[in-house]
C-alpha cells in the first residue's frame, strides 16, 4: 500500500510504500511498477523504482498533478499476475588476483577465505533495485557473518563485473567506476551492455540472483 | 561532413535525452540548457529534438566539407566563421570550405551549435547524447577529437530566421533559483533550512554534467541514516555528509542515499546550466502551483517562437 504521495519538485511524484527494506516491499514495488506500466497514464515520462519508493516523473502540461496523484492513489494493482521470478546464474571468479580485498574481508569476518565464498554463494538473493550506474543491482539479504563495512576511503576505479559487499548488501559494479565497496571476486559477464539484443541489462528489479564460484582457468574462458 | 580541427574543452553531441530506462540506471542525458538547445534546432528548421553540439567553456574549430547552414544560442563564445566575428541566434549560412571558430567565453557556461538536417549518426538506446560514462552515444561514447569527422544528413535549403532578444540566455554571475521543498527538507533543523536559503553558494571547478557541486556555508545534514537510496531527478539537491550541496544535472545517477533538500524548478533548470565555475547561485523556495504556473508561462512563451 502507498503509504505517501508527495510533489517531488515539479516535474516529479514520490510514492513511498514503507519505511525499512524487505521482500514484501520490493514485490509491491516491482507489481507496481509493472501495474502503472501496463495502464499507461498519459503524460508519465519516466519510472524510478527504489527500495521503498516509486519516483514518478510527468509532463505537468500533459496531466496536472492533483490528477495525476489521483490516479496514482487508486492505481489497480491487483489486476497484474504476481511476476514469475526470474533466477540469475552469475558465475564468480574469487581468485586471489581479483578479490582485492578478500585479505581485509577475512581479517574483519574472523572466516577463512573459503568459508566466505561459501557463505557469498550459498545463499540466493532478491534484487531490491537497480541504481548507481546503468544496471548496478542492488541484493540484500546476505549471510549476517559476511557483514563488513565499506572501504574508509573509496577507490577511484573500481572495473566493470567487480564483485562487492558492503554492510548486508552486495552487488556488482556494472561499469569503471569510483566506489567504496569490499571487493571479492569479479564475474565475466556483463552487467549492461549496450549490444546485447535481449536485455541490455542482465538483471532486473525483484529478480532473484545466485552466485557460483569459477576457476581463474574458467573467467579467462569467457573473454576468448 | 565536418571535421573537428580542433575539439575545444568538452565539446559532446547531444540530444533531447536518452529516454525509458531511468529504471534501470541509466541517466537521461541530454543538452543541460534545453531551452538554447531547442532554439538551435529551430533556427536551422531542424526537429527541436535534433542533436546538436553542446559546447563547454571553449568552442572547438570545425572546418565544413558541404554547403551548411548552423545555429548557435546559449553562452557566449565569441563565434567566428573564417576569423569574422559572427551572430548568435541566427541562422548562419556556410559555404564549403569554411571555418567555424571561437574566441573567449564572454557569458554563460555552454553553447549549442545546430546543424541544418541533423548529424548522421546511430543512435545508441534510441538517443545520439552522449554519455561518456558508459562510452553511449555521440562519437564512440566520447567527447568530440581533433581529426573526427561529423557525418550530415541531406539538408535543404532553408529560410533565415532570427531569435527575438528576449530569448536570449542572459546568464547571471549571481543566479537566484527557485526551488521546490524536497523530501527530506523537513529532516534538516531550521536553522539548517535557514543557512541554505540565506547564503550564496559558488560553483565548484570540481562540478561537470552529473552535478554541480556548490561551496559554501555548511549546512548539517539530516541524519542519513533515515534514508534509504531513492530516486532523484534533473535539479534535485542533495546535502551530503560534507554540507556542501550537490545540484544534480542530467548525467546524474538514478537514484541517491542523501538527503534531498529541494528540487529547481523546470524554469530554472536551463539556466543553471550557464552556470561556470566561480559564478555564484542563492535558493529561494516556492510552492508547486507557482512553479507550474511559471513554467507554463515559459513554454507559452517559448512555444510563440518555436513552433513558427
Amino acid at each position: 500500500m502507498i503509504k505517501l504521495i508527495q510533489p517531488f519538485g515539479d516535474a516529479a511524484i514520490l510514492l513511498t510504500f514503507g519505511a525499512e527494506i524487505n521482500t514484501g516491499t520490493n514485490n509491491e514495488i516491482v507489481n507496481y511498477v509493472k501495474a502503472l506500466k501496463n495502464i499507461d497514464i498519459q503524460g508519465v515520462l519516466e519510472v524510478i523504482p527504489a527500495y521503498v519508493s516509486i519516483t514518478v516523473q510527468y509532463d505537468f502540461l500533459k496531466i496536472s498533478y492533483k490528477e495525476l496523484s489521483g490516479q496514482l492513489q487508486v492505481l489497480d494493482v491487483e489486476k497484474v499476475f504476481m511476476k514469475q521470478s526470474r533466477i540469475i546464474e552469475i558465475p564468480v571468479c574469487y581468485d586471489a588476483t581479483l578479490s582485492i580485498d578478500m585479505e581485509e574481508v577475512v581479517s574483519y569476518t574472523g572466516m577463512t577465505r573459503e568459508e566466505v565464498i561459501n557463505k557469498h554463494t550459498s545463499k540466493d538473493y532478491l534484487v531490491y533495485m537497480l541504481g548507481f550506474t546503468p544496471g548496478f543491482f542492488y541484493l540484500g539479504g546476505i549471510d549476517p557473518r559476511l557483514f563488513c563495512p565499506r572501504k574508509d576511503t573509496p577507490r577511484l576505479e573500481i572495473e566493470a563485473g567487480s564483485v562487492g559487499i558492503a554492510g548486508t548488501q552486495t552487488g556488482v559494479y556494472s561499469l569503471g567506476s569510483p566506489g567504496g565497496w569490499q571487493i571479492i571476486g569479479k564475474t565475466p559477464l556483463s552487467i549492461f551492455d549496450k549490444n546485447r539484443k535481449e536485455d541490455v541489462f542482465l538483471v532486473n528489479q525483484g529478480d532473484t540472483v545466485q552466485f557460483y564460484e569459477i576457476s581463474l582457468e574458467e573467467f579467462k574462458q569467457y573473454h576468448k | 561532413m565536418i571535421e573537428v580541427v580542433k575539439p575545444g574543452f568538452f565539446t559532446l553531441i547531444q540530444d533531447a535525452g536518452r529516454f525509458g530506462y531511468q529504471e534501470f540506471g541509466m541517466p537521461i542525458s541530454g543538452a543541460l540548457d534545453l531551452d538554447s538547445f531547442r532554439l538551435a534546432n529551430w533556427l536551422v528548421g531542424n526537429s527541436l529534438k535534433e542533436a546538436v553540439l553542446e559546447v563547454t567553456l571553449t568552442g572547438p574549430v570545425l572546418k565544413f566539407y558541404t554547403d551548411m547552414s548552423i545555429g548557435i544560442t546559449g553562452a557566449d563564445m565569441q563565434p567566428k566563421l573564417d576569423n569574422a566575428p559572427i551572430e548568435m541566434y541566427k541562422t548562419i549560412p556556410i559555404r564549403k570550405g569554411s571555418v567555424l571558430s571561437f574566441g573567449k567565453l564572454q557569458s554563460g557556461c555552454r553553447a549549442y551549435v545546430s546543424f541544418a538536417g541533423g548529424f548522421s549518426l546511430e543512435k545508441e538506446m534510441g538517443s545520439a547524447s552522449t554519455y561518456t560514462y558508459a562510452k553511449l552515444g555521440g562519437v564512440k561514447g566520447r567527447a568530440l577529437r581533433k581529426g573526427d569527422t561529423l557525418p550530415f544528413l541531406r539538408n535543404q535549403g532553408i529560410g533565415l530566421k532570427t531569435v527575438p532578444e528576449e530569448f536570449h540566455i542572459q546568464p547571471y554571475r549571481l543566479l537566484s533559483v527557485r526551488i521546490i521543498e524536497g523530501p527530506e527538507a523537513s529532516l534538516f533543523l531550521n536553522l539548517e533550512l535557514d543557512k541554505f536559503y540565506t547564503n550564496e553558494y559558488v560553483v565548484s571547478s570540481k562540478s561537470n554534467r552529473m552535478g554541480v557541486r556548490l561551496e559554501g556555508v555548511f549546512i548539517k545534514s539530516a541524519p542519513s541514516s533515515e534514508m534509504l537510496s531513492s530516486g532523484v531527478v534533473k535539479g534535485t539537491i542533495q546535502v551530503p555528509s560534507n554540507g556542501q550541496p550537490i545540484l544534480l544535472l542530467a548525467d546524474a545517477q538514478t537514484t541517491g542515499g542523501y538527503p534531498r533538500i529541494g528540487n529547481v524548478i523546470q524554469a530554472d533548470l536551463s539556466l543553471i546550466a550557464q552556470q561556470k565555475p566561480g559564478d555564484r547561485i542563492r535558493f529561494r523556495k516556492i510552492s508547486l502551483e507557482e512553479a507550474h504556473s511559471l513554467a507554463y508561462d515559459k513554454e507559452m512563451a517559448l512555444k510563440k517562437i518555436l513552433e513558427n
